[in-house]
């Protein structure tokens, strides 16, 4: 049996039809992130907003889960809030560097030749810049908004898709499946869109995965440095930052808005590897 | 030891695997036995488990998979035993394919001085471990003594199968497994080898089980054959009472199934369907569906094997033997040849397609390999001719050469009349022009179609090239025009047999209405009923619709059966071009003479 693709070896060792422990809390996280971005009003006891100036830097309490910051918001309300800027630029960072490395990577992969050289010398460039210093760079300098930001970062994604795609594509241009569409004389474009995407498409979700957990880093680490999004705004990198100072007194300030971030990003990565497994072994032929 | 010493003796093997958490039979009922000296084979098509018994004996099953039942080796009771090891250290196995089975790092010599000891138990020095690698290369027929430092890439496919049987010989095994060991080489390295383990099996006296799934092989080298089919038993007999008289229906059909070299038969005889899994069969007879003969008792009761009254040292699992036997003999009535289409030859209306003086040449890390050397080969039209030759000869490069996957250095291709030299500088037009003139059909049948797309769309978007308004129903009349039913449109290639992959290629072929199909190597990987099959359908192919083919092929019986004409290739060179049984009865060319008494036939006696 010839297995046109091979999962790589895994992080997270499933079988099929069951799922492990990990997979599961995984799973449940992921969900539970996005249901707080999509319903935060519903969720959240406190505004994000809401400050009392008397009860500031309170401990954990039954009416403050997290305790408060120094100026008396509720921490836990805003982690909630702060979910939904947590998804949404990863979200079209993750996309964005699909659509973009796939229609590269499976052109250049396919047509070969100058183009090909092209694009990949472009990816090479791509990669031998500091992708956290550009982004640095660009957003601080020209004080960009989160939007610059995402764009920016979409980017600086996109090259590793490009590689990813190219290779794979090259891998698939010689087998016989590809030749005998050539042979029955299937245009390129459909051969590529119609056979050889979707037998691509497993590594194309797991890599979008992964790009959603490490841009999540990516852009709470910018928020950190106070770019791309005001102060004040519930936004976790933001958080973590302006928690840093209340560690002494409300360390939950600080350790909340991390443990998100950490767990948000080990889940989606944990996800894309259970996906990866699930969709590439669908196609598999009988063993 | 005495006469009536087993080597090995298996009772009640079963081996069940592990899959999604439910446990599924491969292999069930295995009793066999082997004498010293003696060599048995087990031949069995793909799936039957023939090579999961192989791996049980020596402890190389994969992780969730399990093995049951009794294994004596000279008495002493290896299973139940330890798993995960080699059950006996007498025991040695050598591997189907010759060009993974040698670690690419070390010399070739190094694999068989790897394993040996001193008497201290110490690693041989390097003069001392030379010089038994050389005389173990000697062994095996390779004089040469600086193959010992040679690496594995720089042997041939033979050569390294023979570093492969040294380096198994060198623990002095008594019991030899050989698993395919002929399938990956060219037919006449294949007859080398055979003669090479016949003579090391002689000469040391050692037991052997070859593991086959050719008939021929197991005949010509086996003193008894077990037939194996879907994890159980069939038949048990001395090799040369099995060829005149089979006593199973389903050995009968593999011997009837497999292509004759010596002539051509009407229509093959092809079994019905295919290999079923061997967990669905456990408790009726495994071959009831497919059988001519099956009753209602076959299909309630599990099968065993029996021995034949009457006959010492025979046994079947056929329940109605006593009273089929007769039949069973009537059935290899051989349909002889029907020359009809021969005389098509080259008429005067000129060739359909013609290659003249082609030649191809890869540039392979800065050398150059000619593939093709003035080729010149003429097909007409409605036409059945093969290219004959072994790996390397260029048959393959030829036919992708005629469908534009190649584009040829020097000489000139023409098909109807078109220039078809080089593909890439005709104009669209010209292009779908030629691509309804000629297609082409693989090999390997598991990835000749995209594994993330049905079967129905990728025929639709075929015929849609022809005729935008295709419906599902020209989809349907396409794979019934192969043999398919309509309900497989939205199967996906994993769902498939290998057989039934290559009628849904052939069919994709089929939508562009060709006159000409290139088949490269379509039979070679399926197993041989299936492959009966598949020939079958493509005479009633050329039959109905008038297609010819270019049939590329290493395997001279299936050559005989399907083409008028045949070109013989050898390196790159035609040797050799005629009436196909002209050339396979009377070559003129010392090449094609060694080529055709290389083919292992039906006969127990040779080597």
């Amino acid at each position: 049996m010839t297995a046109v693709l091979t999962a790589p070896e895994t992080f997270v060792k499933t079988k099929r039809g069951k799922r492990s422990v990990l997979v599961g809390m995984s799973l449940v996280i992921v969900t539970l992130v996005i249901f707080c971005a999509l319903f935060q009003q519903f969720v959240t006891p406190y505004s994000a907003g809401t400050q009392d100036l008397n009860n500031t830097l309170a401990g954990p309490s039954l009416s403050h889960l997290l305790g408060t910051d120094d100026l008396g918001r509720d921490v836990f309300s805003r982690i909630i809030v702060g979910a939904r800027s947590a998804l949404i630029g990863p979200a079209i960072i993750a996309f964005g560097a699909m659509l973009i490395g796939t229609l590269l990577g499976l052109t250049a992969g396919y047509r070969g030749g100058w183009y090909q050289t092209l694009v990949m010398r472009w990816v090479d460039l791509m990669f031998a810049v500091p992708q956290l210093l550009i982004a640095i760079v660009v957003v601080g300098v020209l004080q960009g908004s989160y939007w610059e930001a995402v764009l920016v970062l979409i980017v600086l994604t996109a090259p590793a898709d490009t590689r990813l795609l190219r290779g794979a594509t090259v891998a698939q241009r010689n087998l016989p499946y590809v030749e005998a569409l050539r042979v029955v004389g299937v245009p390129s474009r459909r051969i590529l869109a119609g056979h050889v995407w979707p037998t691509l498409m497993p590594l194309t979700v797991a890599q979008t995965f992964l790009n959603f957990a490490t841009s999540i880093v990516t852009l709470a680490s910018l928020s950190f440095l106070g770019l791309g999004v005001a102060p004040g705004a519930a936004d976790w990198g933001r958080m973590l930052a302006e928690g840093r100072d209340l560690v002494v007194v409300n360390p939950w300030a600080a350790i909340g808005p991390g443990l998100a971030i950490a767990l948000t990003a080990a889940s989606m990565n944990i996800v894309g590897d259970w996906l990866l497994e699930r969709l590439s072994s669908r196609g598999r032929a009988r063993a | 030891m005495t006469g009536h010493e087993k080597l090995l003796e298996v009772e009640g093997l079963q081996i069940t695997a592990n899959v999604d958490g439910e446990s599924r039979t491969l292999v069930s009922g295995i009793n066999l036995t082997v004498d010293p000296g003696e060599t048995i084979a087990i031949v069995g098509e793909s799936g039957s488990g023939k090579s999961m018994t192989a791996r049980a004996l020596m402890g190389l099953l994969p992780d969730g998979v399990t093995v049951r039942g009794n294994v004596h080796y000279e008495g002493t009771q290896l299973l139940p035993g330890t798993r995960g090891r080699r059950l006996h250290k007498d025991f040695a196995m050598i591997f189907q394919d010759p060009f993974t089975m040698l670690n690419p790092l070390l010399p070739s010599g190094r694999h068989i001085s790897e394993t040996l000891r001193d008497e201290k138990g110490r690693r041989l020095r390097k003069p001392a471990a030379r010089a038994v690698e050389i005389e173990r290369l000697a062994e095996v027929g390779i004089q040469d003594p600086t193959v010992a430092t040679r690496y594995p890439f720089e042997l041939s496919g033979g050569m390294r199968q023979r570093v492969g049987i040294a380096a198994t010989l060198a623990s002095n095994p008594t019991l030899l497994i050989a698993d395919e060991v002929t399938t990956a080489l060219d037919v006449t390295t294949q007859a080398e080898i055979l003669q090479l383990l016949k003579r090391v099996q002689r000469s040391r006296n050692v037991g052997m089980i070859l593991i086959t799934h050719d008939l021929s092989v197991a005949f010509s080298m086996a003193d008894r054959v077990y037939v194996l089919y879907a994890g159980q038993l069939l038949e048990q007999s001395p090799s040369s009472r099995m060829l005149i008289e089979p006593l199973h229906p389903y050995t009968r059909g593999l011997l009837d199934s497999d292509p004759p070299l010596d002539h051509r038969a009407a229509t093959l005889y092809s079994m019905p369907g295919s290999v079923p899994q061997a967990s669905t069969v456990l408790h009726s007879c495994p071959f009831a569906a497919r059988c001519a003969w099956a009753i209602e008792d076959c299909r309630t009761a599990a099968t065993p094997l029996r021995e034949i009254g009457g006959e010492s040292g025979r046994s079947s699992a056929c329940i109605r033997i006593e009273e089929i036997r007769g039949e069973l003999g009537l059935v290899s009535e051989p349909s002889t040849a029907d020359a009809s289409g021969s005389e098509v030859g080259m008429s005067s209306s000129g060739a359909f397609l013609a290659v003249n003086n082609l030649r191809k040449e890869f540039s392979r890390g800065g050398r150059r390999v000619i593939a093709l050397d003035s080729v010149s080969i003429e097909v007409a039209a409605g036409e059945s001719v093969g290219i004959v030759g072994e790996s390397g000869s260029g048959k393959t490069t030829l036919g992708r050469s005629i469908v534009g996957l190649e584009t040829p250095t020097a000489g000139s291709i023409h098909i109807n009349g078109v220039d078809a030299t080089n593909y890439d500088a005709l104009g669209h037009g010209q292009v779908a022009k030629l691509r309804t003139a000629v297609q082409m059909a693989f090999q390997d049948p598991y990835s000749t179609l995209s594994p993330a797309r049905a079967v129905g769309p990728v025929l639709r978007e075929a015929l849609r090239l022809d005729n935008p308004q295709a419906s599902n129903a020209d989809v349907a009349e396409l794979l019934k025009l192969v043999g398919l039913p309509a309900s497989y449109a939205r199967r996906k290639p994993a769902a498939l047999s290998g057989g039934e992959r290559q009628r849904v290629a052939l069919a994709r072929a089929l939508a562009r209405k060709p006159n000409l199909i290139v088949c490269d190597e379509i039979v070679s990987a399926l197993d041989v009923s299936v492959q009966a099959q598949i020939l079958n359908l493509l005479k009633r192919l050329r039959a109905e619709l008038g297609i010819g083919y270019l049939f590329i092929t290493h395997d001279l019986a299936v050559v005989r059966q399907i083409t008028d004409r045949v070109y013989v290739l050898h390196r790159g060179r035609l040797v050799e071009h005629g009436p196909t049984g002209q050339v396979l009865d009377a070559p003129r060319e010392e090449y094609t003479r060694s080529l055709v008494a290389s083919v292992p036939q039906n006969t127990v006696t040779l080597l």
